[in-house]
């Protein structure tokens, strides 16, 4: 081999490599932009990304469809001894195709829900396991779950879904009423949110005794539900509305007036 | 003595035999074969789909097939194409006649863009017509969900289409650099697919490298960052799959940053060839 000219051929490719810098940055930065899987900030993640887009293409559609295929019949046994294996599969799936919300929301919920349950179930069930047992098995899943949530949340800014996932594992399996009510919020404020997400914030915040805040967040949202649209319970926020001023012993001349 | 010049129909011709040994080779045959298969099997596949829709799916599943076939073609191509003229002794023949060593190069690199550029304008057209004839299916069954019109983007494939095939004509220079150093077809074929990596991962030693707290290291990722093209910058996929439109400024600097890489490599592979004693 000729070292002498593979030298040349690396410096000639440096200097035109900084040569075509002012050209390649800014298109750099707007492929960046545009597509959230090579934006990420965790070095494994980004490095996974740019192989399986750079490489699979288009095929990383239907390789996690497989893998997620593979999660299903792994998970299908429903024992502790699959938790490893199910967790990398959901991690491996998410990895190489990150596009889907479906992957994140159902894998998560896998985490969360059924190994909680695997896991209590195996140590002796519900009424046997102490109940320490119990709410720490609950936490250790959920904090597993969130963390793959909170992934799928730097992929997909966009989507209240996932917001909403969170906040769910936060009232249902770690019972802190205070982090569910800040993701709700968070996902209420979104222009794609679902209905229910705004009305779920302010029964969260009565349960957690902000009646003020309910009412306050409500009386701003019920200008903006549509009545012919049945998802938006128009009539339904308006009768909370009324079950909270009458807590709050709102006099009739300062009560709310559709 | 008369002074031979450089000949543009000397390229043209070891253009047009490579073209055609290429052509005539199983290999290409039957990647062909199999790259149509794949993007004619999507309609099977999409029944495994769970995360997209199915226009996406299918759309995804042809670029895959594009990018992956295209990919191996252009690294194995250059290199059997390169070394069966050493092996077999033709390169001596050629290159003893009033021939320039960087005629050869060119040509055999025209030769095997021109490969590629049958290769990817095939399978585009295949795909772009499963997709026309099932969103055309599509659109009988739910009418509704295309009152806006078509959402596939058909110039955008193209455009997709045609940016790969620079993509693998950079590849494809990088393959006869390689090629035109090493010994073995082998070699150069392992070596180029690392290279490949490579150009797909450097972005990572770019976002890296200033927060390095050795000058050293700092220096060696530099240099990762900045020898190799990036190859991120071609995959324009996502985006044509979900129906977003690719801004003709940024279309128009792609095609001249492939451009610029596409000369540079083709005059680095003229030089380290007219080094090498065959």
């Amino acid at each position: 081999m000729n070292w002498k000219a593979i030298i040349v051929v690396i410096v000639a490719l440096l200097v035109v490599g900084v040569a075509l810098k002012p050209l390649e940055g800014p298109i750099w930065e707007e492929m960046r932009e545009r597509e959230p899987a090579l934006r990420m900030e965790d070095l494994e993640a980004a490095l996974g990304q740019g192989g399986t887009i750079g490489l699979l293409g288009g095929f990383r559609a239907v390789v996690a469809d497989m893998l997620w295929l593979r999660t299903n019949a792994v998970w299908v046994a429903q024992e502790t001894a699959v938790i490893p294996a199910t967790e990398t599969l959901i991690r491996l799936t998410t990895t190489v195709d990150p596009r889907p919300v479906y992957f994140w929301l159902n894998g998560s919920r896998m985490i969360a829900y059924d190994m909680a349950v695997w896991r209590v179930e195996e140590a002796g069930g519900y009424g046997e396991v102490p109940e320490a047992v119990v709410r720490r098995y609950h936490d250790e899943q959920a904090e597993t779950a969130i963390r793959l949530l909170q992934r799928a949340h730097e992929f997909h800014e966009e989507r209240p879904e996932i917001l909403v996932e969170i906040a769910n594992i936060y009232l249902r399996r770690k019972e802190d009423l205070e982090m569910a009510i800040e993701y709700y919020h968070r996902a209420a404020l979104m222009d794609n949110a679902p209905a229910f997400a705004a009305r779920i914030y302010a029964e969260l915040l009565r349960r957690a005794g902000r009646n003020q805040e309910a009412y306050v967040w409500l009386k701003k949202l019920y200008p903006t539900l549509d009545p012919t649209v049945p998802q938006d319970l128009a009539p339904i926020v308006l009768s909370r509305i009324r079950e909270l001023e009458n807590e709050l012993n709102i006099p009739f001349a300062e009560r709310f007036q559709p | 003595m008369k002074k031979v010049m450089f000949s543009p129909d000397r390229i043209k011709v070891i253009a047009k035999n490579t073209f055609l040994e290429a052509v005539r080779q199983k290999f290409f045959g039957f990647l062909v074969v199999i790259a149509l298969g794949i993007i004619a099997s999507s309609q099977v596949f999409r029944d495994f789909n769970f995360g997209a829709p199915e226009l996406k799916f299918i759309a995804d599943f042809g670029f895959g097939a594009i990018v992956l076939f295209g990919s191996v073609l252009a690294i194995v191509a250059t290199a059997q194409l390169f070394f069966s003229e050493i092996e077999n002794k033709t390169a001596i023949t050629i290159l003893a006649k009033p021939v320039f060593r960087s005629e050869f190069i060119f040509g055999k690199f025209i030769g095997v863009s021109a490969l590629l550029l049958v290769f990817t304008a095939m399978m585009t057209v295949i795909l772009a017509v499963l997709l026309f004839w099932r969103e055309s299916a599509l659109m009988e069954i739910d009418p509704e969900g295309f009152e806006a019109g078509r959402m596939v983007a058909y110039a955008d494939v193209f455009l997709y289409g045609l940016v790969q095939w620079l993509k693998f004509s950079i590849l494809c220079g990088i393959t006869m650099v390689i090629a035109s150093f090493s010994n073995t077809n082998l070699y150069s074929v392992i070596l180029s697919f690392v290279v490949l990596l490579i150009c797909h991962l450097q972005y990572l030693a770019r976002d890296a490298w200033t927060q390095m707290d050795f000058a050293l290291v700092q220096v060696a990722v530099f240099m990762l960052a900045t020898v190799f093209p990036n190859f991120q910058v071609f995959n324009i996929g996502d985006q044509v799959a979900l129906g977003e439109s690719i801004p003709i400024g940024l279309t128009v600097r792609i095609i001249g940053y492939a451009l610029a890489y596409v000369v540079v490599f083709n005059l680095l592979a003229v030089f380290s060839f007219r080094k090498r004693e065959i």
